[in-house]
């Protein structure tokens, strides 16, 4: 019964995948089959300035939204187990952020986000601040596109926390309240280190997307201005399908893969050491 | 208890502030489907106006539109049913054989790139003359569906009874009559989350139609960008666009709200 989905799963991913590695190894020009080059696209990595600047982008884009989303998710989500209030049109609003199409949260961002003629800096020119460039300040615009994910999945990350907060035993904080634990103390001593294995996983659904993150950088900035928001994925797309400078394309996605993989092997031994 | 009370006050402030933050945004976009063309650019923004469908005619009378959404109902729908096909039969021997490594192999899928599987896909697509078509867009959307399928269904197909599946052995019912005539009556509300989750998956995903799709396959979702490519300066038309391909997806998750996290995280617990 498995045999459909394994015979799926081999030509639709497996293959490709292999094939992909093979195609990262290999010169590839049109017209002509690929040729074995002995790994020389990945010491062309080594001295692209824009494969470095890639990294850095992902990465930084990758801890900021990370550590944002966690820290606010935590907070947002003991505030919902607390309040009760998780439910009916409350619960709408948390879930609407994430299962709106990437598409439309670009389109969102760019109309709010106009320089001239966004409600952002209207806004903001109604307090008396100066105009932000949002997505064309090549100096913050990763910041740009870590607030725009932060607002889309925290309320994810908030729901998770709160679904692991209420499914603790209740016994554990009532003896706490005895033993005279209260606000902050209690928070670090006891609620973190029982939501440990929770915010792992949060960690891992997060980190996988935001490792890989295309969509909303593409469909706001395709990666500028200049290469200012070109991350790992933006820049392997770009080459891929823009130049067809394809085998250096494909070693991209594959070190980009094997740094997704990565940072799941290193939460899945975090959870090991985090679980009660 | 003063306290305690001040406490509720400030956390009920902390909720309508965060709940505000979530909502301003999205009515934005849906007043703005709604304005004319001079009221939708205009600061101070204008709160109270008369409701227009203008932005809507104009979406769906000028440009292919109702097509594209089309392709992308056929390609959402077309990939969710491939998806379980497939992934109901195989996550049903899973269970019943508790064997793992199929399951942690589909994560996989979840965890790569789907920009690695684009260039491999191009080749075998253009090799098979099926390149620009939706059949294209349904066989890799199923990649994403599942994954989806199989990991909302595991739990469901655990937690049947293996006393039913038994005694139906020993009646004699082949594994396939199994499957469709005792489990997969006692399994519908974990197959309506994963078609439901499996659909707004395929409904949503931007990258592949980006690549694979032809000019008579494009998705609304890929016809969308490309509105804001063209750089089309009515917002108007833009937003109902952006009104028109977010309504399937949040509709849908209405009904399964109180198990969408749950759906979403599925993998990441055991993994």
């Amino acid at each position: 019964m498995v045999a459909p989905a394994l015979l799926f799963a081999g030509v639709m991913i497996v293959f490709p995948f292999g094939y992909a590695v093979w195609l990262s190894l290999c010169d590839v020009a049109l017209g002509q089959p690929p040729r074995l080059n002995g790994g020389a696209n990945y010491a062309r990595l080594a001295g692209d300035a824009d494969f470095w600047n890639g990294l850095r982008l992902t990465l930084w884009l990758y801890a900021i939204s990370l550590v944002a989303q966690l820290v606010i998710g935590t907070w947002l989500g003991l505030l919902l187990a607390r309040t009760r209030r998780a439910r009916g049109i409350v619960r709408t609003i948390l879930v609407s952020p994430f299962m709106l199409p990437p598409v439309v949260i670009g389109m969102m961002a760019i109309v709010i986000l106009d320089p001239s003629f966004g409600i952002a800096n209207w806004l903001l020119a109604q307090m008396g601040l100066p105009p932000r460039l949002w997505l064309s300040d090549p100096d913050t615009v990763i910041l740009t596109v870590a607030a725009i994910d932060t607002w889309q999945w925290t309320p994810f990350v908030a729901l998770i926390v709160m679904g692991g907060y209420l499914s603790l035993p209740g016994e554990v904080f009532e003896a706490a309240e005895v033993d005279g634990a209260r606000g902050w103390q209690r928070f670090r001593r006891l609620t973190l280190p029982l939501l440990g294995p929770t915010l792992v996983t949060a960690a891992v659904l997060r980190s996988v997307d935001l490792l890989r993150f295309f969509d909303v950088i593409y469909i706001t900035t395709q990666g500028g201005p200049g290469t200012a928001s070109t991350t790992l994925n933006i820049l392997a797309y770009r080459r891929g399908f823009e130049f067809f400078d394809i085998g250096y394309a494909s070693a991209i996605m594959v070190t980009l893969s094997a740094l997704v993989f990565g940072s799941v092997l290193v939460f899945a031994r975090l959870r090991r050491a985090v679980t009660w | 208890m003063v306290g305690r009370r001040l406490g509720r006050a400030a956390d009920a402030v902390a909720l309508g502030a965060v709940l505000l933050v979530l909502v301003v945004p999205v009515a934005w976009v849906v007043l703005s489907a709604f304005k004319t063309r001079t009221e939708v650019a205009a600061l101070p923004p204008r709160l109270f106006f008369t409701p227009t469908l203008e932005n809507f005619v104009e979406l769906f009378g000028r440009s292919d539109f109702l097509d594209y959404s089309w392709n992308s109902f056929v390609v959402a729908g077309g990939s969710t049913v491939l998806g379980l096909l497939l992934g109901v039969p195989a996550a049903f021997a899973m269970a019943w054989h508790r064997m793992t490594w199929p399951a942690t192999a589909t994560l996989f899928a979840r965890m790569a790139p789907g920009t690695l599987f684009l260039l491999p896909w191009l080749v075998m697509f253009t090799a098979v003359g099926l390149t620009g078509t939706r059949t294209v867009l349904v066989l890799t959307h199923a990649v994403i569906t599942l994954p989806v399928a199989i990991w909302v269904l595991l739990p469901y197909l655990e937690a049947v009874p293996r006393e039913l599946v038994e005694s139906a052995q020993i009646d004699g019912a082949r594994a396939h009559q199994v499957l469709l005539r005792v489990v997969l009556p006692v399994i519908v509300p974990g197959v309506v989350v994963a078609a439901i989750l499996a659909f707004v998956f395929s409904w949503n995903y931007f990258l592949f139609a980006l690549v694979l799709s032809g000019v008579e396959s494009k998705t609304a979702i890929v016809a969308s960008f490309n509105f804001v490519g063209e750089g089309v300066t009515n917002w108007g038309a833009l937003m109902a666009a952006a009104v028109v391909i977010a309504a399937p997806p949040l509709i849908l998750t209405l009904l399964i709200q109180r198990r969408l996290v749950g759906g979403l995280a599925a993998g990441a617990v055991k993994g």
